[in-house]
């Protein structure tokens, strides 16, 4: 990757990929963003990388109407200067009219698509050496806060809530050297569409889901069924409240692969279906049973973040069980009928696309790119309370 | 009164918007120009376009399906003075 990043400063092309943008924010280095969307989407989501950057808000007809009036709304250095729009259409004229100008812009190839379906995988620190055969590697959708797994245990591999992209997941298989056995989504998810069933279908792996249609039969995962990957095994945890049918994955004892039912920070949404209060109450009973049975030491994690700030110095995003027990809010109430009455006061619309993504994916229906891409806009949603700021 | 119609289905921002400003250019202070795209992206930009363009009010904007089952927006422009 460091190379691509050098290539694209040091040739000064015409385009930057999103990768290239997110590795030259992430590192300190020098650049300017010029998002040239209109003010509705740029309000919704924005680029985000884990160190400040300057950034700037100028929509693309603006420069259509008056170009010396936009032109003067953007700071006068030398920094390089990505422009982001949608899809990098009007971005790529934009960063014309600046390169006429003088000033050194390049266009975000593919836009805030590409941002958002850019994936980066990282090794997760186990933290002792005794693990020896089992490497959990976290990958991150860095636009839309998704965490997606590969675990690899003696040349083999188990996926867990792949995005679309799935021929990342069979690149990093393949640079480990593992072969994909088994690719599992937690839940039926609402923000992003599963490449669940596409990745186990080009890898010949068994797909599994704890929903009760799923094909074959035996690919249906209830409490206490054991995966093994290799040799290392996960116990399935059935812990409804996000959805009805999600669950979490117990790898070794030790690591929870908790899906949307806790986070880094906090816990799932129990309001995406049509009763919040019998959601709620799911909820409740799965973090007072199944879930308060684990240790403190317990490593979460977890299948999204709501914030960069989530994001640790190593690049990965995890919590640990027992910190979560202190701080999070709605674990410390002990009541069930305050808790639901909790959630319920929380309760906030979802973003109008996610019915449809939750259908597709239970049915498992492919999506066209497009529409994929239009559906999928946005960071996402799914944990009870809102990121702070 | 009849507005002119112009259709800019499959084309991505900045088009629609480059589109509509060359009609409405031509137009006379009243003219009215209906605008069909398949960008949902294009509400949002045309609802911030007629904000710096001094030359053109929006009257309306419409969600629809063609034909084709796909969804389109209609936007209707009108050329001030």
């Amino acid at each position: 990757m460091s190379s691509a990043v050098s290539a694209g400063v040091e040739e000064h092309g015409l385009e930057l990929q999103a990768a290239d943008l997110l590795a030259m924010i992430d590192a300190g280095r020098p650049v300017l963003v010029l998002d040239v969307r209109n003010e509705e989407e740029h309000a919704s989501w924005r680029i985000e990388g884990v160190r400040p950057f300057q950034s700037v808000h100028v929509p693309y007809f603006e420069f259509l109407e008056n170009p010396e009036g936009a032109l003067a709304q953007i700071p006068s250095d030398t920094r390089p200067i990505a422009v982001v729009c949608a899809k990098g259409g009007s971005s790529s004229f934009v960063a014309e009219v600046l390169r006429d100008a003088g000033r050194d812009a390049r266009n975000v190839a593919g836009g805030m698509v590409s941002y958002g379906d850019h994936l980066e995988a990282r090794r997760v620190s186990l933290g002792e050496a005794r693990a020896g055969h089992l490497e959990i590697w976290q990958v991150n959708r860095r636009g839309k806060g998704c965490l997606s797994y590969l675990i690899r245990s003696a040349g083999e591999a188990m996926v867990i809530d792949p995005s679309r992209r799935t021929e990342f997941y069979q690149s990093l298989a393949a640079s480990l050297r593992a072969r994909i056995t088994a690719v599992v989504d937690t839940h039926v998810h609402a923000d992003h569409l599963s490449g669940g069933p596409a990745l186990a279908k080009a890898s010949g792996a068994m797909y599994m889901t704890p929903s009760g249609d799923a094909e074959p039969p035996g690919s249906v995962l209830g409490n206490g069924a054991s995966l093994r990957v290799g040799e290392s095994v996960a116990q399935v945890l059935a812990t409804p409240g996000h959805t009805p049918e999600s669950i979490c994955l117990l790898m070794e004892g030790k690591y929870l692969l908790s899906g949307d039912t806790l986070f880094a920070r906090g816990i799932g949404r129990p309001d995406l279906g049509s009763d919040v209060r019998a959601w709620a109450r799911l909820l409740y009973r799965t973090l007072r049973s199944a879930l308060s049975r684990l240790p403190d030491e317990t490593l979460i994690l977890p299948a999204h973040y709501s914030a960069t700030s989530e994001i640790r110095p190593d690049g990965t995003v995890s919590g640990v069980l027992g910190e979560l027990r202190r701080s999070a809010p709605e674990l410390q109430i002990a009541d069930e009928e305050k808790f639901i009455a909790a959630m319920e006061r929380a309760a906030r619309p979802a973003p109008p696309s996610y019915p449809k993504i939750a259908s597709a994916n239970r049915l498992r229906e492919s999506v066209a790119e497009d529409l994929a891409s239009e559906w999928e806009i946005g960071r996402n949603e799914c944990a009870a309370s809102r990121a702070g700021p | 009164m009849n507005a002119k119609k112009l259709d800019v289905r499959g084309l991505k921002c900045p088009m629609p918007i480059v589109k509509a400003k060359q009609e409405i250019e031509h137009m006379a202070s009243g003219d009215q120009l209906e605008v069909t795209a398949t960008d949902p992206g294009s509400v949002p930009d045309f609802q911030g376009w007629v904000k710096v363009n001094k030359k053109v009010s929006l009257r309306s904007q419409r969600e629809e399906t063609d034909d084709s089952g796909r969804k389109i927006y209609i936007h209707l422009l009108e050329r001030l003075p």
